[in-house]
């Protein structure tokens, strides 16, 4: 078989062949574009947080009148909240506060060290309003200092003295130990592990907490709860009644695990791969039937030359693979010039979406795959052009 | 019409003869055009222009008026109480209305259950600059603080059971209303009034306070609010008032260019004089905003609708080059019958019209099945991007820009088939 014939087979259908190339190019940038995005997203879902995401959950209500959202009878409420749920079994602990971890944004402000505030200046840190727990509650390992035991007002004479995660701490005190230091707001308690706070935060890593009272409630606030294995949905499933028992002028607006937050927080980046990953697939489809059609429509055109071939000795076999050789240079045409697609396709996006550079191995990893859709699309026409009588395909010579 | 109903016929008895290519022609085509249009549906609500005859004159004015000092920093997107109070010291613009939006929860009164409600908080001239259709009562007479809501029909429905209930009085958290409006349907997609932070995709609200009132009982704005020095946020009716807080949106309506020009001079001499009193140390930035690229300047625009109408386009593309492909090899099966037609005495132009037949009834085909699937498509785009809900719609325009579409797909995509069909060399095509 000759790679000439071959080229001359092509061009003999020159349109047909064009239309087959330009869709198998398109199709291949699509494909490993596609698969870039998708592997981006999991990559964000499978990211390391610092917290035990499935057995933590958040509640975010709100109370339903005003006296309720304000203080003294905020902290009752608070107070006859947490009661309630800890006696529920599988709760390892549970705490408010003004805002929960894994947030596109929320609660910010900024800090900085007073000695050198040009330098040190962070803006846009998550400020968590919490209860004791709060750390129990998330499974924040402590790592240097002591974590304040009694809740302090924010905007008191005395300021609650602040935690801080300890990539913040390493931020704004570098090569020295940040408990007991002053900052803008408040003096260092204690330094804990990173957890993920604000996607929209300077930094994920960055977070700083009170042990506070709650000034007001007007944006709602939330409890976290850290169950124990297996208890997880039970919990789940009875804590709104549970609430309300305490008091039923409140508006639950949802039970997440921290889990479902996370995946939410992704929503639009796995709503994009999704859509990619369909319609990647009707690619390959409508590829499929083009390869197909093309097999069907020449094995019918060439019947007469197929049979004088059969007729001069050419096994099935033979008649068989040239037929998916026709095929298969096609598609090897068509994923050269789909490569150069393909990173026209990753610069167009890249400058709308965030999308890393395309990676060489990804288009030749696609290259298989569409190959192997093209063979599948061929192997049935193609069989069916093998068997052809030469008697028959000749009669009319 | 005689002669069009048998072209017609005769393409029924073309398709019959092969039905197979025909229903991958227009599978393929009809899947390139409904994904399309689902993508393309959301891209032209989301940017379409609620108010096309007057967006250009209305501007929300950003000044760089802050107490610290910032040398590339934009201009804040909300703007504080004191500022607005500053920005709208002036009789140039013909409307003008700040604004922000809350939560809260209404009801009839305190033994029934409470209903969650948005609550925009702004001034008398917001109807007027945004066309907001009143049913029954009036609007505030002045920018004033009282205790009067306007409702939105619906919400009136819901509390009072009926639409005409200006003079009733409903709890709105503690506080007894008199409800002194009702608005007719109405619906402002996008809701540019409110841009920032993508909140231009949520609906409209419910309710509506006169800032004062929300000002004097401490409602803080639900969408974003920041505080520049040490006001304290709870004492929104004293430091709210003098405090850098900014949480309020601003929009004044300058008909004329002289206004705009007028507005401009006014912005810059205020600045000038704020510096010159020591307020306000940063440089001077002042932005005016039009209404119709409030979104652009936010930097808002859906990255990911944009990037999802790129791929959606090659995917159309692919899907013509497909059907291009399909149709021709079913175009070039039926070449003998053409040249035969021919060879008979069928001009080129009959031939044309044949195959024009052909092109209508494929429109027809497509569009139902691409608008079957666009809705589907629609429907998972919803699911997958559930923020742009409420942009899943499709009116006349749409439709008909569907059909001129598929008409142009079809015709296409039959263009060079039937060229090569009615202009081949004839002898050779009959001898094949």
């Amino acid at each position: 078989m000759s790679l000439q014939l071959l080229f001359k087979a092509l061009l003999r259908r020159k349109v047909v062949t064009l239309l087959l190339l330009l869709q198998l190019a398109l199709t291949l940038a699509l494909l490993a574009n596609s698969l870039l995005l998708a592997s981006q997203t999991r990559a964000k879902l499978n990211e390391p947080t610092g917290l035990d995401l499935p057995h933590i959950l958040q509640v975010q209500l709100k109370p339903t009148t005003n006296d309720l959202r304000a203080q003294p009878l905020l902290t009752d409420l608070l107070e006859r909240q947490l009661a309630a749920v800890r006696t529920l079994t599988g709760v390892k602990a549970v705490a408010y506060a003004n805002q929960g971890p894994i947030l596109q944004g929320g609660n910010q402000g900024n800090l900085f060290d007073p000695n050198d505030p040009d330098r040190t200046n962070v803006p846009a840190i998550p400020a968590y309003h919490v209860s004791p727990d709060f750390f129990a509650a998330l499974g924040l390992k402590l790592l240097e200092g002591q974590l304040p035991q009694t809740p302090v007002a924010v905007d008191g004479r005395v300021r609650s003295p602040l935690v801080l995660t300890r990539s913040l701490a390493e931020k704004l005190f570098p090569n020295r130990s940040a408990v007991g230091l002053m900052t803008n707001h408040a003096s260092v308690a204690a330094v804990v592990e990173d957890f993920f706070g604000h996607k929209m935060a300077t930094d994920q890593w960055y977070n700083r907490i009170q042990v506070a009272p709650l000034l007001g409630v007007d944006w709602g606030y939330a409890l976290l709860i850290n169950t124990d294995t297996g208890a997880t949905e039970r919990i789940r499933q009875q804590l709104p009644d549970v609430l309300r028992e305490v008091d039923a002028n409140i508006e639950i607006f949802y039970v997440r695990s921290l889990q479902e937050q996370h995946q939410r927080l992704y929503r639009d980046e796995f709503g994009l791969a999704t859509l990619l990953a369909i319609l990647t697939g009707l690619m390959l489809l409508v590829a499929m039937v083009s390869s197909y059609s093309n097999a069907h429509f020449n094995a019918l055109q060439q019947q007469q030359d197929i049979g004088i071939k059969r007729a001069l000795g050419a096994s099935k076999n033979l008649i068989f693979i040239e037929l998916l050789c026709e095929n298969w240079l096609t598609t090897a045409l068509g994923v050269l010039l789909g490569l150069l697609c393909a990173f026209a396709l990753n610069q167009q996006l890249a400058t709308v979406i965030s999308m890393p550079p395309l990676q060489l191995w990804l288009p030749l990893c696609t290259t298989i795959v569409l190959i192997c859709c093209v063979t599948l699309a061929t192997w049935y026409p193609a069989r069916i052009a093998t068997q052809v009588a030469p008697a028959t395909a000749t009669k009319t010579m | 019409m005689e002669q069009f109903l048998y072209y017609l016929k005769v393409s029924f008895t073309s398709i019959k003869r092969a039905p197979l290519p025909y229903a991958l022609t227009i599978l393929i085509l009809s899947l390139g055009i409904g994904v399309f249009f689902a993508n393309a549906t959301l891209y032209y609500q989301l940017n379409s222009d609620p108010l096309p005859h007057k967006s250009d004159k209305l501007f929300f004015p950003m000044t760089r008026m802050m107490p610290h000092q910032c040398h590339d920093c934009p201009p804040p997107r909300i703007l504080s109480y004191v500022n607005v109070q500053k920005l709208s010291a002036t009789e140039i613009p013909t409307a003008k209305a700040a604004m922000y939006s809350t939560d809260g929860y209404l009801r009839l009164d305190s033994t029934k259950a409470p209903t969650p409600v948005s609550v925009r908080l702004t001034q008398p001239d917001f109807f007027r600059m945004f066309d907001v259709p009143m049913l029954h009562g009036s609007v505030w007479q002045d920018a004033k603080a009282r205790q009067e809501l306007i409702l939105a029909k619906q919400m009136a429905e819901k509390i009072f059971g009926r639409s005409n209930v200006v003079g009733e009085k409903v709890l709105l958290d503690d506080r007894y209303y008199t409800v002194i409006g009702v608005l007719d349907d109405w619906r402002m997609l996008p809701r540019l009034y409110d841009a920032n932070n993508h909140n231009y995709v949520e609906d409209t609200e419910q309710v509506f306070m006169p800032l004062e009132t929300g000002y004097d009982y401490n409602y803080l704005s639900n969408t974003q609010s920041h505080t520049m020095d040490d006001t304290d946020f709870r004492q929104l009716a004293t430091q709210g008032r003098t405090g850098a807080l900014h949480q309020l949106q601003f929009w004044v309506q300058l008909d004329s260019p002289q206004q705009q020009q007028s507005y401009r001079q006014f912005m810059a001499n205020l600045v000038a004089a704020e510096q010159k009193a020591g307020r306000h140390p940063s440089m001077p930035n002042n932005q005016l905003i039009p209404m119709r690229d409030i979104i652009q300047y936010f930097g808002g625009g859906s990255a990911d609708i944009k990037a999802f109408a790129l791929v959606t386009l090659l995917f159309l593309g692919v899907c013509l080059l497909n059907a291009s492909h399909l149709s021709l090899n079913r175009y070039l099966s039926n070449q003998y019958e053409f040249s035969l037609r021919r060879a008979l005495g069928a001009s080129r132009l009959q031939l044309q019209q044949q195959i024009l037949a052909d092109v209508l009834l494929m429109t027809l085909c497509c569009a139902l099945c691409g608008m079957g699937i666009a809705w589907g498509g629609i429907e998972l785009l919803n699911y997958l991007w559930p923020a742009n809900r409420l942009f899943g719609r499709w009116d006349p325009t749409l439709v008909a820009a569907l059909f001129v579409l598929t008409l142009s797909a079809s015709y296409l995509v039959t263009l060079y088939p039937s060229l090569r069909a009615s202009f081949g060399g004839l002898n050779q095509q009959l001898k094949e």
